[in-house]
């Protein structure tokens, strides 16, 4: 198994063919502290270049959701045949909002709910992300 | 600085047909003049407003008037487009290098969702991201948890706009739907339903704009003021209803529609309940419920009650999208913004038939689009 490789470049950290510590890349702003997501070299808030990496936290609450029940227009990578799903919008605890599908029935999902970071890795050996419901055992 | 007036206004209809680009764009260019009387002649300089049309669709269509040795110049910004190119034709005439200038707004639109490819990274369309109406319900989920909006009072919003469309021979929808056909539609995303949102389509809208001496001297009939037009971007994370990386959870910027209308609202010297009416960007039912309270037409989290109590129909104190908006318009992105205009210019001059706002004296009209993209015009007679 070889080839894998993230949706994006700088949106992943961690070992993408052992799946160990996969996480999402970020940034922190020395200047104004703001908190974005993935590799950054200029902040988007303030424009400074003092620009620190940052591996965002797995963990994180709906912040807001929809539940998407038409195929996206255009590439869209997901299931096939389609299938609707939820799109949550997690607020993490570094300060910051990060859009991404969750893994779970759309009726599951609230505002507020305890969420966590999964990387998914896709038959063509891309690996994007998403974030399930947390169980008991894993939110702390 | 002196006044800049609309003399002219003219509009194709919005919706789908079989002509080109250049067949309803010169049609609008045209009606403009002739309510105008103005030859093209005359014109100093035009600017096309457009999104999906292709380079140098000013001229192609424009060319079409006659022969001329005029800048004409294609202007993009999204959803926002109409507002920025009406902006340069106000500082052409305010620089003094033109007194006369025309503003069209032009475009055909596939059906279905947006191509995503126009406002999306890859990565974004590949993992379901690239839907525009997700960002608009996921505003909308959490105005429903923070203030206890409904979706009675979204479909509300709806039930309004296809009412007022019935007598709109231009919309592409001029039909009428009950609160329950509303809330039977079916879900686009959740909470926003078929019947709530706007379509892509065609359409074409122009103005003839002037200085006020050369309206003076021509005896211009019922020339409307601009009182302020602005056009703005986003502040950092202020918008999320175009597609960021990442939202801030610390950073609390004012929105762009905040920003954009309370700069005109200064420039114009005047306040939203000075306003008697407003066409403004319902993409979806829920866009203008939240537009109710970012113009501030009253405070945050009561935009609800506003549609409760009828403030905004034709008939209450601030009336909104009298022309049954974008809902029943349809969304032609380069030609929104100037038949938001040309509705005005048609109320301000009280000639707006069954559709007509009692005396109304100022109107507002507001777009918002992809790249936090905004433009608020005010209007004056």
């Amino acid at each position: 198994m070889s080839g894998r490789r993230p949706v994006r470049d700088g949106l992943l950290v961690g070992n993408l063919e052992t799946g160990e510590a996969v996480g999402l890349a970020g940034a922190r702003c020395r200047a104004c502290g703001e908190a974005t997501l993935g590799r950054n070299l200029l902040c988007p808030n303030c424009g400074s270049e003092d620009v620190e990496p940052l591996a965002l936290s797995a963990k994180g609450k709906v912040w807001t959701y929809t539940v998407v029940r038409y195929p996206p227009p255009g590439d869209y990578k997901g299931a096939d045949p389609f299938r609707p799903f939820a799109l949550g919008l997690v607020e993490l605890p570094d300060g910051l909002r990060v859009l991404a599908p969750l893994a779970c029935a759309p009726e599951e999902v609230r505002i507020g709910m305890d969420v966590v970071f999964q990387p998914r890795v896709r038959p063509d050996g891309v690996v994007q992300f998403e974030y399930a419901l947390a169980s008991e055992g894993t939110a702390q | 600085m002196s006044d800049v007036v609309i003399i002219g206004a003219g509009i194709h209809p919005f919706g789908r047909f079989d002509k080109s680009a250049e067949e309803i764009g010169s049609f609008a260019a045209r009606a403009a003049l002739q309510d105008a009387g103005v030859a093209w002649a005359d014109v100093q300089a035009s600017y096309l407003s457009r999104m999906y049309l292709p380079a140098t669709s000013g001229a192609r269509i424009l060319r079409r008037l006659g022969g001329t040795d005029m800048p004409i110049v294609d202007v993009e910004a999204a959803c926002a487009s109409g507002g920025a190119a009406l902006h340069q034709a106000l500082l052409a005439i305010r620089s003094g290098e033109c007194e006369v200038v025309m503003v069209l707004g032009a475009e055909k639109m596939p059906r279905g969702f947006m191509d995503p490819r126009m406002i999306y990274a890859d990565w974004q369309i590949e993992m379901g991201m690239s839907l525009n109406p997700a960002y608009w319900s996921m505003r909308a989920m959490r105005h429903m948890y923070e203030f206890g909006t409904t979706e009675l009072q979204i479909a509300k919003i709806a039930h309004k706009n296809h009412n007022n469309s019935v007598h709109n021979p231009n919309a592409m929808y001029q039909k009428a739907f009950s609160l329950e056909e509303i809330l039977n539609s079916p879900l686009v995303c959740d909470p926003i339903r078929r019947l709530e949102i706007c379509a892509p389509d065609d359409g074409a809208a122009a103005v003839v704009v002037a200085s006020a001496d050369f309206a003076r001297r021509i005896g211009a009939r019922k020339p409307i003021r601009i009182a302020a037009c602005v056009h703005t971007i986003a502040r950092y994370s202020a918008d999320f209803r175009c597609p960021a990386d990442s939202m801030s959870a610390t950073a609390h910027n004012d929105g762009p529609t905040e920003v954009t209308a309370a700069k005109a609202y200064e420039r114009a010297g005047l306040g939203a309940s000075d306003v008697n009416c407003f066409e403004v960007q319902d993409t979806d039912a829920f866009c203008e419920l939240e537009i109710y309270e970012e113009l501030q037409l009253c405070p945050l989290g009561e935009g609800g009650r506003l549609i409760d109590e009828g403030v905004t129909e034709i008939g209450g104190k601030h009336p909104v999208n009298m022309s049954g908006g974008l809902i029943s318009k349809g969304e032609p992105v380069g030609a929104s913004h100037l038949g938001q205009v040309v509705e005005l210019v048609a109320q301000l001059r009280g000639e707006a038939g069954p559709r007509q706002v009692e005396g109304a004296k100022v109107g507002l009209g507001h777009v918002l689009g992809a790249g936090g993209n905004c433009a608020v015009t005010i209007l004056q007679r």
